[in-house]
């Protein structure tokens, strides 16, 4: 466990510092400038040359990124702005604020968005999916292939705008979702959150459910779990302590790679929700020109796909012993 | 004062995310096909909302306080506003943008501002000052006198001294995003070579302190406008106590009616009474509510949607920038209960299809391609009638001394004059010409392109069409040789008069330059010159307005494009809510909460 | 060695057997229409003995034995006759009676002991959870039962094997496993499907004698399905032939196997490889292909794949289909005389 510890976190370093790179780089080939947009609209040469030297842009690229990272171990100092403790992620080129306090601060949105909504479609899918499974042919399978049809084919600013004008603007059903601090009052949270967490988890439900059915399906008519039968295990038993076993593999896959992309930034539902997560922050990072706050998002959005890679790998030991973290 | 505007197309290239711009302008941020033309507007109304507006120097009877309160103003309260975006910068100084800038209004005051005296009616006052400015030395010597009893937010007095240190800063070096024209016209063109700022003790001797209430200004050359130059945020003052340089951006000291409670980044803002500003020395600020809600991270829908609901604390509810999303306005605007809290407003910004004169030399061709140009098929594709106007002059009819003409008969013939454009394609060298056109690849413009295509192929014109990445719009036209016949591009004036427009739009042909259609005529440069030299306002506005027209008869260097108009929302109980004509954003000044 | 019988004569409770299955009916729904999978089915088993079943895939013997058991898709399925577990009747038992009944009285060992036991749980808690489900022990207790079945079983160093799982152990190792699983609450009824298909000769060996010894001990009566007749020679006591959901033949092991009667039989003692017969005389498979349950043939379902139709009447082969006769003892469904039989039989040995 150690050494597969180990070498995973060595791996993942190697292939956040290749993204990191990768993504700096490919920044600099768009030829949008940065400091062309910190100097006025009327924007004399030195004035520039100034913005440019402001925002350390007047270094060699390779200089730049070794300083970047560098600054994330063992911190930096900026002139005028005082010393930028590590990990530092620099300052937003835009609002001139750490960028890692920024992160810092849109990171309890996005993990209450992903914690909820991931809760919600987890349990709805899988238990759909079991259900379905167990009915197979009959007409609640039906009714569960035709909503994961319909979830799977709809799109999230589509349902979050049909959701948030219908429900919050014309009927008044539930209240405009904003984002409150769980340790504030964790039913505010809840209530505040419930509607981007539904329509998210309606989305990826659909998911759930359809590999849940087929992986139980499967799993049903294993020998083992006949076995499970043929021993005098109920029903219940059979299907909790045998079959599900079986589903928890590939759910536990797309479920990592799932929590993931939603860490890395649930760009569209908190932008059709008007939340201040990490996808607003990307995405508003990409629009700027951003260049220190896109390299963060991008890392973060990175670690949280190399990290729960690694966290799904341990998982499948877990659920399975016939797999060897090595 | 669009800075933003610029950084705000680039945000198009991310169209298909619905991330409508705020300030959008220009046709690409146009409303696509099928927001509809308005089914309410009158054509009275028409005339009325579109009439220019007025702004002309304020006397120092007009600049003393308090601001002419709007009908029916109630004081107290709290008033929401959401946005997209939060301010990029409290620092004045580093402020260029109309949206920042509006927003100052709140904490930051400056020697001049525009003073609301009626709708549609401004006088450029002084804000600090006695009044607008005495002029002497021909233009080139500037001096203001400071109020009585204007302070801070500690309640310690505003001086000269503090005058002249906001405007030393600027030349330091931190400071690059404020405009650059004073420091221009007391040092060089290249301020920032010139002197380094106060922070090494070096003072700038262009700028005088003869006491504590006089601050002079010396000019190396006459400006006529210098009181509109420093009506702009980026002339606010910062305290020379309280200057911490670059932190100051995060901790602002108040000299406007509000002081900022509480600011968490990029979500929201608290404004609370200033004690120490005293409304009887502010002819501009009303300041009427007690307590402000800033909050951000709005996209227009999300805004439009709120503001049609209109419940609860979304009553008290009102947009700087917001416009009403593109995909609700023909909802909108066709919905009667909706029209007593709409808002219209044709931009200030001037927005061109330029000919490269560098490519297109013959006048005949380009004065063909302005009879023929299809404005009505193109307005029609941009939203109809309700969210754009025609316009058939280079300034914004919002600029001091605009003259109206219509040389090529646009509004004569908005869907084109194909015979005309035919005769004088006859008259030119070559009556078959091919007009290579780039345009940004927005969905919206590749069916105007197509428009444009259709209508100049009936005058025999071929039209290449050269689709162009979003995000890199203005680095690729903004080229010298970039290759491109025709290219749409737009310029907002700094301040309403044409002295920030064609000195710019018509000035040094450069690479990342702004005049984008490479017009070197040495007639016109020269007439520009001497109307910068000219120390009389009135007589300046006159000659600019004049310059217009004769640009557009002897060089023709551009189609004129339509002007957008801007259309917002206000809760129920927000008064006093209207979209200023020259920021073309809703003004903190007027608002109030009505009781019910 | 007649405490067995066996007969396909009419239904219903018969004598006091052990289990008693008569008249046996199962039937699929399919899309392609019903599958009979066992058309008519009786025979008997008793305390102490091993029935071997042996026939071609598809001939019903698995399907026959999930019947017993109640593992069948109750959904597509269809039962008809009667079993009797002793006093009980399983056809039509409740689920829970049936869930009772299984693994504690009756219990089943699968062909596979890879697939067919758990991969994500330790093998004594697989044996352990049996005991601990039908004797409502400890999990102490069933944890020592599970160290204790596998150290009957064979398995060496048990008290650290228990916590292994499945795929630590060898093919030979793990049926063991299912065998100490199946037999953790000593049940009256073993039913082994094809317990040593999946291993190789020599564990074959070793896991047919471990049963056999077990059996001595316990008493336990075993149900041995086999497609292997070497299988059925090495540990049954008597033997069911089973083709197209019926018996062909049934009889004690000596019987079946040196006086085989039905055509059948003889093809399929005629495709096993003996030791010590010459390599070059070829094994003669029987021809053609099982026929197929959906639409299974007129008459003798044995008769487009039998040699013998001309000899002993086409009308009657493609006729009715015959019946076990004699009703007890060795008997055989098949229309050739008993000369007839003798005589065929005596060509085959010959050849070979």
């Amino acid at each position: 466990m150690l050494r597969f510890l180990t070498r995973r976190t060595l791996g993942a370093a190697v292939i956040l510092v290749i993204i990191a790179a990768v993504t700096f780089f490919l920044f600099f080939a768009v030829p949008a400038d940065p400091a062309r947009l910190a100097c006025g609209k009327v924007c004399p040469p030195e004035t520039l040359a100034q913005a440019r030297h402001n925002l350390g842009l007047d270094q060699p690229l390779f200089v730049q990124f070794v300083t970047w990272l560098a600054g994330i171990f063992a911190g930096r100092d900026y002139e005028g702005l005082g010393h930028c403790p590590a990990p530092c992620l620099g300052f937003s080129f835009v609002n001139h604020a750490p960028v890692f306090d920024t992160i810092v601060d849109r990171m309890p949105v996005t993990i209450s968005l992903t914690i909820g909504s991931s809760v919600i479609f987890l349990l709805f899918g899988v238990g759909a999916g079991i259900i379905a499974a167990l009915n197979q042919g009959r007409p609640l399978d039906k009714i569960a292939s035709v909503a994961s049809l319909i979830g799977a084919s709809v799109q999230i600013y589509f349902v979050g705008t049909l959701a948030m004008y219908f429900l919050v603007y014309q009927w008044n059903v539930i209240e405009r979702p904003r984002y409150v601090p769980f340790t504030d009052n964790p039913l505010q949270w809840a209530y505040g959150l419930l509607l981007p967490w539904v329509v998210l988890a309606i989305i990826f439900t659909a998911n759930y459910t359809r590999m849940a059915r087929s992986t139980m399906v499967e799993q049903l008519s294993e020998d083992y779990v006949r076995t499970a039968r043929a021993k005098g295990m109920s029903s219940r038993t059979v299907i909790l302590r045998f079959a599900l076993r079986g589903t928890l593999t590939p759910i536990a896959t797309i479920f990592g790679v799932d929590v993931a992309s939603l860490i890395g930034g649930a760009i569209i539902t908190e932008t059709t929700f008007s939340l201040q997560g990490i996808g607003r922050l990307s995405i508003q990072a990409v629009l700027n020109s951003d260049l220190p706050m896109l390299m963060a998002t991008v890392l973060l959005a990175a670690a949280a796909i190399v990290v729960f890679n690694v966290i799904v790998d341990a998982l499948y030991a877990v659920i399975d012993p016939r797999v060897r973290l090595s | 004062m669009s800075a933003r505007t610029r950084s705000a197309l680039a945000v198009f290239a991310i169209g298909s995310l619905a991330l409508t711009a705020a300030c959008s302008k220009g046709n690409a941020g146009a409303p696509p096909a099928g927001a509809g033309p308005s089914a309410t507007a009158s054509a009275t109304s028409l005339t009325d909302l579109f009439a220019p507006p007025k702004v002309t120097i304020g006397t120092a009877q007009d600049s003393a306080g308090p601001a002419v309160a709007p009908e029916g103003v109630v004081k107290g309260g709290t008033v929401n506003m959401i946005d997209r975006d939060d301010y990029p910068h409290l620092d004045p100084g580093r402020v260029y943008d109309n949206v920042t800038a509006n927003f100052h209004l709140m904490i930051t005051r400056g020697l001049t501002g525009y003073k609301r005296v009626g709708k549609g009616d401004y006088k450029v006052v002084g804000d600090l000052a006695t009044d607008a400015g005495q002029v002497s030395d021909g233009g080139k010597t500037w001096t203001f006198t400071l109020k009585d009893g204007v302070k801070w937010q500690d309640g310690s007095p505003i001086t000269s001294a503090d005058v002249k240190w906001s405007m030393e800063r600027l030349f330091a070096p931190f400071i690059t995003e404020g405009p650059p024209y004073i420091q221009q016209w007391l040092t060089q063109d290249d301020f920032k070579k010139a002197y380094g700022g106060p922070y090494g003790g070096k003072e700038l001797d262009a700028v005088e302190t003869p006491d504590d209430k006089t601050v002079v200004f010396h000019f190396t050359s006459p400006h006529a406008d210098a009181n509109y130059a420093l009506a702009m945020t980026g002339y606010g003052i910062v305290p020379k106590a309280k200057d911490t340089k670059e932190k100051y951006d995060k901790e602002p000291f108040s000299s406007g009616p509000y002081i900022i409670a509480k600011h968490v980044v990029d979500k929201s803002m608290d404004l609370e009474r200033n004690p120490n500003w005293d409304p009887a020395t502010d002819p501009i600020r009303g300041a009427y509510p007690d307590k402000w809600h800033l909050e951000f991270g709005y996209q227009s829908l999300q805004v439009t949607d709120r503001l049609v609901a209109d419940t609860g604390d979304d009553k008290k509810t009102f947009s700087f920038y917001s416009h009403v999303a593109a995909e609700r306005t023909q909802q909108v605007v066709e919905n009667p209960d909706l029209q007593s809290r709409l808002l219209k407003q044709p931009s200030p910004y001037g927005d061109y299809y330029y000919f490269n004169l560098d490519r297109v030399k013959d006048i005949k061709v380009r004065q063909a391609i302005n009879y023929a140009w299809p404005t009505k098929q193109i307005m029609q594709i941009s939203g109809g009638p309700a969210s754009s106007v025609i316009n058939t002059t280079i300034l914004n009819p919002s600029v001091s001394g605009w003259l109206d003409y219509d040389v090529f008969g646009m509004k004569q013939h908005p869907e084109g004059d194909i015979a005309k454009a035919k005769e004088l394609l006859a008259q030119s060298g070559n009556p078959t010409p091919t007009i290579v056109y780039g345009y940004n690849d927005t969905p919206t413009e590749e069916r105007i392109t197509v428009a444009i295509k259709n209508q100049l192929a009936k005058a025999g014109i071929k039209v290449v069409a050269k689709p162009m990445n979003t995000k890199t719009w203005y680095d690729a036209t903004g080229k010298v040789d970039n290759g491109l016949d025709m290219y749409w591009s737009g310029w907002g004036a700094d301040w309403p008069t044409a002295a920030t427009v064609f000195p710019v739009i018509f000035g040094a042909v450069r690479d990342g330059g702004y005049n984008q259609s490479h017009l070197k005529d040495p007639a016109i440069t020269a007439e520009i010159k001497r109307i910068e030299g000219l120390a009389d306002a009135a007589e300046a506005n006159k000659a600019w307005g004049e310059l217009d027209k004769k640009i557009m008869e002897t060089v023709t260097p551009l189609v004129p494009a339509l002007n957008n108009v801007g259309l917002q929302l206000h809760g129920s109980l927000v008064g006093g809510a209207e979209i200023d004509p020259v920021s073309w954003v809703v003004s903190p000044n007027t608002i109030f909460v009505k009781s019910s | 060695m007649t405490a067995v019988t066996l007969s396909d004569a009419r239904p219903g409770r018969r004598g006091d057997s052990f289990l008693s299955v008569q008249d046996l009916r199962v039937s699929f729904q399919t899309e392609d229409g019903v599958v009979r999978a066992v058309d008519g089915l009786s025979f008997e088993v008793e305390k102490g003995t091993t029935l071997g079943i042996v026939g071609e895939s598809g001939s019903g013997k698995s399907v026959t034995n999930l019947a017993i058991l109640g593992l069948h898709d109750p959904d597509r399925t269809e039962l008809g006759g009667e079993i009797w577990f002793e006093d009980q009747e399983l056809i039509g038992a409740s689920r829970t009676a049936m869930e009772r009944l299984r693994g504690d009285r009756i219990a089943m060992i699968f062909q596979d002991p890879l697939t067919s036991l758990s991969p994500y749980h330790t093998v004594g808690r697989q044996i352990g959870e049996v005991y601990r489900k039908h004797k409502g022990a400890s999990k102490k207790e069933a944890r020592d039962r599970a160290i204790e079945m596998l150290e009957r079983v064979g398995i060496p160093h048990a008290r650290t094997r228990v916590d292994d799982y499945p795929h630590h152990f060898s093919g030979g190792m793990r049926q063991r496993v299912m065998i100490a699983m199946a037999l953790v609450c000593d049940p009256d009824l073993l039913i082994a499907d094809e317990p040593t298909t999946a291993l190789d000769v020599t564990v074959q060996a070793q896991v047919l004698d471990l049963l056999k010894d077990l059996q001595q001990q316990t008493g336990t009566a075993i149900i041995l399905i086999t497609h292997d007749l070497g299988v059925i020679a090495r540990a049954a006591h008597q033997v069911l032939v089973m083709y197209a959901g019926r018996a062909a033949e049934r009889g004690t092991v000596r019987e079946v196997l040196t006086e085989p009667r039905h055509p059948y039989t003889w093809g399929l003692l005629s495709s096993i490889p003996r030791l010590g017969a010459p390599v070059d005389v070829p094994l003669t498979p029987i021809r053609g292909t099982p026929p197929s349950m959906l639409a299974p043939p007129p008459g003798c379902p044995f008769h487009p794949r039998c040699d013998y139709v001309a000899a002993a009447g086409p009308q009657l082969c493609t006729g009715e289909r015959p019946d076990l006769s004699p009703a007890t003892g060795h008997g055989d469904a098949c229309y050739l005389t008993r000369a007839q039989k003798q005589e065929f039989l005596g060509q085959i040995k010959g050849r070979q």
